[in-house]
């Protein structure tokens, strides 16, 4: 199924949360460790722009299509952050852009480097890292959905279960749009194929992993995933990535979870 | 321009506190310009077409506001992306230019048979500019802030004088309702990159000395790789060739930014 670029953008929209009764957060807060789960997502909301610099020094950008559709997602995830954002100021937490330069600032050397490593490798191995890319892009839109949809179900906040349901309807149009370019991409070449593979078994962490403590992540998968609920979901994300031309078998979701993030389903 | 604290242990990150403080960037962001479809008013250039001529600056102007990413991606590889003011500011500011060069290829399609299919072909961009870029741009650093918001501010500038030369050239009324409208998004954009980059260019000496090298060196307007040169000395030819003062005009605003005086760079590049 093709991905329609000029529909997607025409009807790309900031998310919006004005109509939600946000005193209802007053007389009914969410626990501290929601709270820490959404500053988490808030952060690596606003942080997109950063993983969008990873995909702009690679070739992925020249396509029309994937840059008209960067445009727009980087819009809307930036806008899941000032949502998120509104939800902690309404409990008194304030998120501001000081504090997200700070923690692009402790990111240091390492992410320095990581767009020059991309491009060098990008640009060597062309086309084919665009399918990379893309598939990185679908696992990480899925397990947005995921966690936000399964936070909506813990939490049974009538308000935060609306807001969290209107991003995921957002993250879910993303991933119409990578899976859908992942697919063709790794259908076409084997090369891509072997790369992805590749890439996701050695590299893939969590959405955020790169950018947050692992303190931080390991709460937050704990979190959203916990129980035998959980653990399904986290399958699910996994059957999802494996269902793609030659990543047959790929766990790399559980794999990452259990071996670097601490992460016990019961 | 406000008070800088006496001197801030983690002095970088402070600094970026205070330019350009009276932009609201979040209302930037909320009140953002999107799609501009609908008031288009394609139908007026069924019964009133433009020339051939505009048409061919509109494709150019086109191209080089959909140029957009590339020059993004030049920009967030350096320190600049580090400011989370500036990446919200710089991811709202692409969103409007994609809704200006999305409503020029609608003019330009309004001109061509029913059905024509829109251009979706690959950007012509230098690929391994990008890896010298970030390595360079990491070994300055902050610094990189400033060029970025100077290569913001007068390409403004260059935008606004071609826009205004465009409509004066062909006083099309749907035409110049349109651009108009852009005129004021400019407009508000400036309002960000202007007092960013006087205040880092004030600030810095090092961000004027490099600042300085870097403008000489820019391709201007920017976006203009991605065309070919012939496209180029069109756009300066047609828009400027019988209004030479207003390229000497954006030279003086140039001459204006601490530091970056005496470079001609709009006059050289439009050779006229």
């Amino acid at each position: 199924m093709a991905f329609d670029i000029d529909k997607y953008t025409s009807t790309s929209k900031k998310v919006v949360w004005g109509d939600l009764d946000f005193d209802q957060f007053k007389s009914n807060p969410l626990p501290e460790s929601t709270l820490r789960s959404l500053r988490y997502m808030a952060d690596i909301e606003y942080h997109t722009v950063c993983y969008l610099r990873d995909l702009l020094v690679t070739p992925s950008h020249k396509e029309a299509d994937v840059s008209a559709f960067m445009t727009m997602w980087n819009r809307e995830e930036f806008w899941h952050g000032e949502a998120l954002s509104a939800v902690l100021a309404a409990h008194g937490v304030t998120l501001d852009f000081d504090q997200l330069k700070a923690t692009r600032l402790k990111l240091g050397w390492k992410d320095r480097l990581d767009p020059i490593k991309q491009s060098l490798l990008g640009n060597i191995v062309g086309k084919d890292f665009i399918a990379v890319h893309m598939i990185w892009g679908a696992a990480n839109e899925w397990s947005a959905v995921a966690a936000y949809n399964r936070m909506a179900e813990l939490e049974q906040h009538p308000v935060l279960a609306e807001l969290l349901r209107r991003i995921a309807k957002q993250e879910a149009r993303h991933v119409a749009f990578y899976a859908t370019q992942a697919r063709e991409r790794l259908g076409k070449s084997k090369k891509a194929q072997v790369l992805a593979r590749f890439a996701l078994k050695n590299a893939w962490g969590p959405v955020g992993s790169s950018v947050m403590e692992p303190a931080e992540v390991t709460h937050v998968m704990g979190h959203i995933f916990a129980g035998p609920e959980g653990l399904r979901e986290i399958r699910k994300l996994d059957e999802h990535i494996s269902r793609m031309p030659g990543l047959e078998g790929l766990t790399i979701v559980e794999n990452s979870l259990r071996n670097k993030y601490g992460y016990i389903a019961a | 321009m406000p008070e800088r604290k006496e001197a801030p242990a983690d002095g970088e990150v402070d600094m970026m506190h205070f330019p350009a403080p009276e932009f609201d960037v979040r209302e930037y962001a909320r009140s953002a310009a999107a799609s501009h479809r609908d008031e288009l008013g394609l139908d007026h250039y069924k019964t009133n077409p433009l020339t051939a001529e505009t048409l061919r600056l509109l494709r150019y102007l086109q191209i080089i506001e959909r140029a957009t990413m590339t020059h993004l991606r030049g920009v967030l590889v350096t320190a600049t992306h580090k400011d989370a003011r500036i990446t919200a500011f710089l991811t709202t500011w692409a969103f409007e230019k994609y809704w200006i060069a999305d409503a020029f290829e609608q003019i330009g399609l309004a001109h061509q048979p029913e059905g024509t299919d829109v251009d979706r072909a690959p950007f012509i961009t230098p690929p391994e500019r990008t890896i010298r870029e970030a390595i360079y741009a990491n070994i300055v650093g902050l610094p990189m802030i400033a060029v970025h918001m100077t290569l913001g501010t007068i390409d403004t500038w260059l935008s606004q004088a071609a826009y205004r030369r465009l409509i004066a050239l062909e006083p099309h009324p749907q035409l110049t309702k349109t651009i108009e409208r852009f005129l004021e998004l400019k407009e508000r954009q400036l309002a960000f990159f202007e007092p960013q980059s006087r205040y880092r260019l004030t600030e810095s000496a090092q961000a004027r000395k490099i600042t300085k090298r870097r403008l000489t060196k820019t391709p201007w307007p920017i976006g203009a790789m991605a065309e070919p040169p012939h496209e180029t000395e069109f756009f300066f030819q047609r828009l400027f060739g019988s209004a030479r003062e207003l390229v000497s005009e954006i030279d003086s605003r140039i001459d204006s930014l601490p530091g970056q005086s005496g470079l001609s760079l709009i006059g050289k590049a439009a050779r006229l």
